[in-house]
């Protein structure tokens, strides 16, 4: 046999048996849960025009969207994120609408990284986006859900990290900084590269506060105190005031949810993403090196499909949460109720009456005609192997069963 | 408590990371026996794990949170362009990235005309010749004695590091522009850093005030 007919591409898996189970688990535990909220169901395309997902919008990096094109030659993207399909199809269908709207999606993104980097390039997001909401309220309700999305796992460990990009944005505004110093500030803050930060920093020609505020990003990490700590270098620019008075509000809002043990803050937590505006928000918990809840305000970008809308919303990478259950081995509750009937061809109404009525009952039936090259253990193994709980032989007018 | 797992880069830096770590008395008795062949050297008293690797492995180990921080290179930092962070300078292996060759090809590096450089480091280079000069290039990649290269007529320059430059001069060779300074890196993986903040920014400052 061709075996290069066996194999799947780099970054692509076959996902099976008791992996597929726990899978499927996860995502419908997951699925109720922001259902719960209040939340509804969408599906929009696995690929879309180019242009939804181009840099203006700015999601993934031009390289890593998969493209191609159709017969009429339009640049078609596979989806590298769900957020900006979901947004295009609310302002098609639901902007007429005052109330606002809670949104929540489950499927495949796609995304062309470098091979050989032990890194997926086709995975599992779940996702809600709350759209028409600018208070602190549905801030709150983000965290809190995201909060109870990971408990509902199973997970205790773990915590969401909130920033929010307007306390940057309003000191790097004060300092009167390119578009291009800008980012690159921005990038050495996100990295936590202090040096590279000072180095930039002592160049620039502003006053002294300013000045301490760009440097002390570093220890603007922690608890709600430093939400205190990082107010005096920016007393006099109302933009990161803002920011700050907004996540104290939210932070507030969070103790009413109860959740705020679970809540940290870090002003140089600034996205990659260009379309984040307000907070943002990364869940961490160990046995995986990135973060398995990514989310974060963006008011701006339903603006590019031409509407007016406050937005926020998150995405839980629903394989990144498998992996981390697994190394903290926390068990996945999963429910079998499967039997196998083994029959010869003399039982066989009797086999097929009797599969209906187990079916009937809800117990996933597994009919095998029994072969005279498969022994009785096999047939016992193969049942454990599925976690089916008894085996029936029906054989010459006799019924025989084996319970597991 | 948790271990916090260190990815230390084989040699020469590996021995200056100990020592530096040794003085913030976080030390680690066992790797200091040359012949052991373990793979995981443990300080139980702190609770801290370390093993060695090869120095583009360590952002690699990092970023899978595999070790919780990491400590290699800038030059590595640069070509791997992993997603850690990069918290500290750790102030020792300085040395330099720099375009080299021969004098009469200072003239290329002139203008926006195509350039063939060889080098160890193709994502450092292309960034550099596309980014800051703004100049076409046609880059080679090599996997040692770059300086080889310009001398065979391989390549119009190279981009390579740059210690004391003898071996440049002994092959007729000189720096001709530089692309950055470099040196040992401390990284952290972005999960450790929210979930172990407390022990890693200690571990930080106190390196820090050494420094």
């Amino acid at each position: 046999m061709e075996n290069r007919l066996l194999h799947t591409p780099e970054g692509v898996r076959d996902i099976y048996g008791d992996e597929m189970v726990e899978m499927i688990t996860l995502e419908t535990t997951l699925r109720k849960k922001v259902r719960s909220f209040g939340y509804q169901d969408i599906e929009t395309p696995s690929f879309e025009y180019y242009d939804i997902y181009s840099h203006e919008i700015g999601t993934t990096p031009s390289h890593e969207i998969y493209k191609f094109f159709d017969s009429e030659n339009n640049t078609l993207a596979l989806r590298p994120d769900f957020t900006p399909g979901v947004v295009r199809s609310a302002v098609k269908y639901f902007m007429e609408d005052s109330l606002p709207k809670r949104l929540c999606y489950l499927g495949k993104t796609f995304s062309n990284r470098s091979d050989l980097q032990g890194k997926l390039k086709e995975i599992t997001e779940l996702g809600v986006e709350y759209l028409g909401d600018e208070s602190v309220e549905a801030d709150a309700e983000m965290i809190s859900m995201a909060v109870e999305l990971l408990k509902s796992v199973g997970l205790k460990d773990f915590q969401i990290c909130i920033g929010n990009e307007e306390y940057f944005r309003g000191l790097a505004e004060a300092a009167g900084l390119s578009k291009a110093e800008e980012e690159e500030l921005s990038e050495h803050i996100r990295n936590k590269n202090y040096f590279g930060t000072m180095d930039l920093i002592d160049g620039l020609s502003v006053n002294d506060e300013i000045k301490q505020g760009l440097a002390s990003f570093s220890d603007f990490a922690g608890g709600p105190e430093i939400l205190d700590s990082a107010l005096a270098p920016v007393k006099t620019i109302d933009r990161s005031v803002n920011a700050l008075n907004r996540l104290k509000e939210l932070y507030d809002r969070l103790g009413v949810y109860g959740v705020q043990e679970y809540v940290s803050f870090d002003l140089g937590m600034l996205s990659k993403l260009n379309y984040y505006t307000g907070i943002v928000f990364n869940a961490y918990t160990f046995g995986t090196g990135d973060a398995v809840i990514r989310g974060g305000r963006y008011d701006h970008l339903v603006e590019k499909f031409g509407k007016n809308s406050a937005a926020i919303g998150f995405t839980v990478v629903v394989d990144q949460i498998l992996n981390t259950l697994k190394a903290q081995h926390i068990e996945i509750l999963t429910k079998y109720n499967r039997m196998i009937i083994v029959y010869d061809e003399a039982s066989y109404a009797e086999a097929v009456k009797l599969s209906a009525e187990l079916r009937s009952e809800g117990i996933d039936t597994e009919m095998l005609k029994a072969r005279n090259y498969i022994s009785k253990e096999q047939y016992l193994s193969h049942a454990s192997e599925i976690h089916a709980s008894k085996v029936i032989w029906l054989e010459n007018g006799t019924r025989k069963e084996a319970e597991l | 408590m948790r271990y916090l797992t260190f990815a230390l880069t084989k040699g020469r830096l590996a021995d200056k990371t100990l020592a530096a770590l040794e003085g913030i008395g976080l030390g680690c008795e066992e790797m200091k026996d040359k012949d052991s062949r373990k793979l995981i050297f443990v300080n139980e008293e702190k609770k801290l794990k370390f093993f060695l690797a090869k120095g583009p492995d360590v952002p690699t180990y990092v970023e899978h949170g595999a070790a919780d921080i990491g400590v290699t290179g800038k030059d590595i930092i640069m070509e791997e362009n992993r997603n850690i962070f990069e918290v500290l300078d750790l102030g020792f292996g300085k040395c330099r990235m720099c375009v080299c060759g021969p004098k009469e090809a200072e003239e290329k590096l002139k203008h926006h005309e195509m350039i063939r450089v060889a080098t160890k480091y193709p994502k450092i280079a292309k960034d550099y010749f596309h980014n800051k000069k703004h100049q076409t290039v046609d880059i080679i990649k090599l996997n040692g004695s770059i300086e080889l290269a310009p001398i065979v007529g391989l390549s119009d320059v190279i981009v390579d590091i740059v210690e004391t430059g003898t071996t440049l001069r002994e092959n007729g060779l000189t720096v001709l522009e530089e692309v950055c300074p470099l040196s040992a890196r401390m990284v952290v993986n972005q999960v450790s850093m929210r979930l172990e903040q407390q022990r890693i920014r200690s571990i930080i400052n106190e390196l820090k005030e050494k420094l």
